[in-house]
């Protein structure tokens, strides 16, 4: 009997092909620009590290202006990094399985047999915790140790990236490179790793490449470089040295934690609120105590990875499909009833009211079907021109707009539901239909 | 001609009718936000800037090693450029207008932190700094080369000469009864004093969706490196020539130097500008989408119950309507049901406005949108449901007496 309903379903679309194509046309619309849409809205509100969502919080702590929130509009919202200070003083509180503060800072890296072309490089100093904690991938070597970030040792992790670039390649672990006039041997060497977004620094460009080196964090203070990133200041202070830059109330330091239990999740906190009464105490922490600690998709929320355009793009999207939905409705509405006689005289020959129904969904079925195939493509197509237009200026684009068959399934499904909904009310119309009526007039 | 009839006809068979109704309702309620967006965001982008961007580039310097004297690299680096064909200025700086990055302070017009301080972007550079922007002075002048402080160590303090040049619209806030503004000493919030010695008429500054863009502030200063930004403006249409005999000079001339990618300001600002214009894009496209599916609903719903009526069009030719009352009945039912969807849509726009402003942060929907939304709809509407009345108005009157 399927068979037969598509036969049908073609013999008719034979009839009025214009009307078929606008039909199709509409629904591939329709699914195309939600393809596109969720694609970026889907891509910002991945989390790259799922499996420790739970486990892995970033501290915040809110010593800002008295007098002015750091987010004017949400001054419930503590500020998204740490002064040098507080992210030090984080990292002795003993409960947490693991700690990380680091910050992102730049210089140029060379090899003193001149085996490389000298490079300025951005190089994340970081804790020696940070690959377990982050689930780094290493492809030669590994890490360092508490005793290097003590130290600090000179001692530098490579990005595959830059391994490629210094050392063709090769197990590189042992050489030394030069960085900021200092010789680095290095212990590891990472493989292929672009978290997206950077969910651990998504203050500074939430899917920006990971940066090409990784040292201990001492070293940042020791060469006197301060951030690559983001530094945001608001007391008058006079800094006149690094020293007292590290003691002011400029925050640029990223910290993370790992808390594998409740328990140690109530403790730290506990620790926070008491870290921050006793230097209130101090006369720091002007504003009201405000500590956060967010797990990694809170944080992600916290800085609006995802941004409101992209959030805006996709009701307007639905929106959109919605109105070439009603309009296939409308359109397969008009084209059945234009049809009735032909199915008044299926009735009278004795088709069912239900044979009917089920002979109309499938034509309207084939269309969406197509509909979605074609939807598909058609948003494949705009992804690529999307991304071939933006990838021109904005090397990392294509990791906001990725193919993924993740949002295919979506999109099918999105087509198939689509077509059902659409079809329901038309061939439900034509099936209730009396026959005699449209029998009538022939 | 009534509207009763029509009404009748129209709730008599009300299926198609309701459908077109929502997808108008829906549709204005779309095409007025989008409009209202895409407006705003081309309005945005399309500000003008006050610089020359699209022939200007700027790119990264890195010194390093024991032996690299940061200063001198930087004045031969300058030397250089300046006297490369095609090079209008160049200058030193640690930061570029539009490209996102960039240092910002809050600035007095009164020492010790009294009266309100403004929000300002400032960019240290040497004497040809306005003009490597190829921005212009609406009074006083610019730096002369001895008032240029080549500092030697990172201090958070101006520049030793106490000169600046401010941009208008930062300087107006500060003295906003002021005439003249040559002459307005500013502090910072250690109470250093500056001096205004030019005004820049209309100038952007590094961050395009700030809203104190225009706050902007030269000092005649070159940082203590070791790394550094050149900013480079060229004759017009010679950009990319001069960049690629840049990028092979410097290569050559110090080993102790590295240098970062050649990038165009105008790339800077398209870079800055991605997500707008992408929005555009979208939101453009599905708007126009969206008023050509419209058109097809009406046109199908009109062509629709023209085709099952041409008995009783030619019944009522056949009594004495005349073409015109048949084509008007039509004109009138779409314009009916174009109605009902409009106020509807009406309704829907407002909320659907009202959720976009008050939940994504969008602009708040201004009402001649809507308006003109409206009125649009009308028009469009008529428009498709023409050809279908016109064919009905051709059906003879002798179609009363066929059996189909």
């Amino acid at each position: 009997m399927f068979a037969y309903y598509l036969r049908l379903a073609f013999a008719s679309f034979k009839r009025n092909p214009g009307l078929t194509a606008l039909m199709v046309l509409a629904v591939a619309l329709g699914i195309a620009v939600c393809l596109i849409t969720l694609t970026g809205y889907r891509a910002a509100a991945n989390n790259p590290i799922r499996d420790k969502n739970d486990v892995l919080f970033a501290p915040a702590v809110d010593g800002w202006d008295p007098n002015n929130a750091y987010d004017k509009d949400k001054p419930w919202k503590q500020p998204d990094l740490l002064t040098y200070r507080d992210a030090v003083a984080l990292t002795t509180s003993g409960i947490p399985d693991r700690n990380v503060i680091m910050v992102k800072t730049a210089e140029v890296i060379s090899r003193d047999d001149g085996g490389m072309e000298p490079e300025g490089i951005l190089v994340r100093a970081t804790s020696a915790d940070f690959f377990a904690m982050f689930e780094v991938p290493f492809k030669y070597g590994s890490g360092w140790d508490a005793k290097a970030d003590a130290g600090p040792d000179p001692v530098i992790v490579l990005s595959k990236d830059l391994n490629d670039r210094a050392f063709k390649g090769e197990n590189s672990v042992g050489r030394t490179l030069r960085w900021h006039d200092r010789e680095f041997r290095v212990v590891g060497v990472l493989d292929e790793w672009t978290p997206a977004p950077k969910f651990f620094d998504v203050s500074n460009g939430a899917f920006d490449d990971p940066e090409l080196a990784y040292i201990p964090f001492a070293f940042d203070k020791l060469f006197e470089l301060g951030a690559a990133g983001n530094t945001n200041c608001w007391k008058t202070e006079s800094i006149d040295s690094f020293e007292r830059f590290t003691q002011s109330e400029c925050i640029w330091i990223e910290a993370w934690v790992e808390l594998r239990t409740p328990g140690k999740v109530r403790a730290y906190r506990e620790w926070m609120d008491n870290y921050v009464t006793a230097q209130k105490k101090l006369g720091r922490f002007p504003r009201p105590l405000n500590n956060g600690l967010y797990n990694v998709d809170e944080w992600l929320a916290f800085n609006n990875v995802v941004g409101d355009d992209r959030k805006a793009m996709v009701l307007l999207a639905f929106a959109f499909l919605a109105v070439c939905l009603i309009n296939t409705v409308g359109l397969l509405l008009a084209k059945f009833m234009n049809a009735a006689p032909v199915a008044g005289v299926r009735r009278a020959l004795g088709a069912s009211r239900r044979d009917v129904f089920w002979q109309h969904l499938v034509e309207a079925g084939v269309v969406s079907i197509a509909g979605g195939i074609a939807g598909t493509l058609l948003g494949l197509a705009g992804l690529w021109a999307l991304r071939a237009w933006y990838g021109r200026i904005i090397e990392q684009f294509g990791r906001t707009l990725p193919f993924e068959v993740g949002t295919l399934l979506l999109a099918i499904a999105i087509s198939l539901a689509a077509g059902v909904l659409a079809g329901i009310y038309p061939a439900w119309r034509i099936g209730r239909a009396p026959p005699a009526s449209y029998l009538k007039v022939q | 001609m009534e509207i009763r009839p029509i009404l009748s006809a129209l709730t008599r068979n009300s299926s198609g009718a309701v459908l077109v109704a929502v997808q108008i309702a829906i549709t204005l309620a779309i095409v007025v936000n989008a409009v209202f967006l895409v407006t705003k965001r081309i309005e945005t982008v399309s500000r003008p800037t006050g610089i020359d961007e699209y022939n200007m580039f700027a790119f990264w310097t890195n010194g390093f090693g024991k032996d690299f004297n940061f200063h001198a690299s930087v004045r031969d680096d300058m030397n250089l450029l300046r006297h490369m064909p095609g090079v209008i200025a160049a200058t030193p700086t640690p930061q570029v207008p539009l490209s996102g990055s960039g240092s910002s302070n809050c600035v007095y017009p009164q020492p010790n932190e009294k009266g309100t301080c403004q929000p300002v972007a400032y960019y240290e550079m040497d004497e040809y700094g306005l003009e490597a922007l190829g921005a212009t002075l609406i009074e006083g002048k610019y730096f002369e080369p001895e008032t240029i402080e080549w500092r030697q160590k990172i201090a958070q303090e101006p520049p030793k000469s106490g000169q600046v040049v401010v941009s208008k619209a930062f300087i107006e806030k500060l003295f906003p009864d002021a005439k003249s503004f040559v002459g307005k000493i500013i502090y910072d919030n250690q109470s250093h004093p500056e001096r205004v010695i030019g005004v820049i008429g209309h100038i952007q500054g590094s961050w395009v969706g700030w809203d104190k863009l225009e706050h902007v502030m030269l000092q005649p200063m070159v940082s203590a490196g070791p790394s550094i930004q050149y900013l480079v403006r060229t004759k017009p249409g010679e950009i990319d020539r001069v960049m690629a005999d840049t990028e092979a000079a410097l290569k050559k001339s110090n080993k102790y130097r590295v240098v970062g990618k050649l990038t165009k300001v105008s790339v800077m600002k398209e870079r800055s500008y991605s997500g707008d214009t992408m929005m555009v894009v979208i939101l453009g496209s599905v708007t126009a989408l969206v008023v050509v599916f419209s058109c097809l609903g009406i046109f199908g719903l009109a062509t629709f119950n023209v085709n099952t009526r041409t008995r009783q069009i030619g019944t009522r030719r056949a009594v004495g309507a005349r073409k015109l009352d048949i084509m008007r009945y039509f004109l009138i039912e779409n314009w009916l049901v174009t109605s009902a969807g409009v106020v509807v849509g009406c309704v829907l726009a407002l909320i659907a406005g009202h959720y976009l402003a008050t939940h994504y942060g969008l602009a708040r929907l201004e009402l001649y949108y809507l308006v003109g939304g409206v009125l649009g709809l009308w028009i469009v509407g008529q428009l498709a449901a023409w050809h279908p009345s016109w064919r009905a108005a051709k059906v003879s009157p002798a179609m009363a007496t066929r059996t189909v």
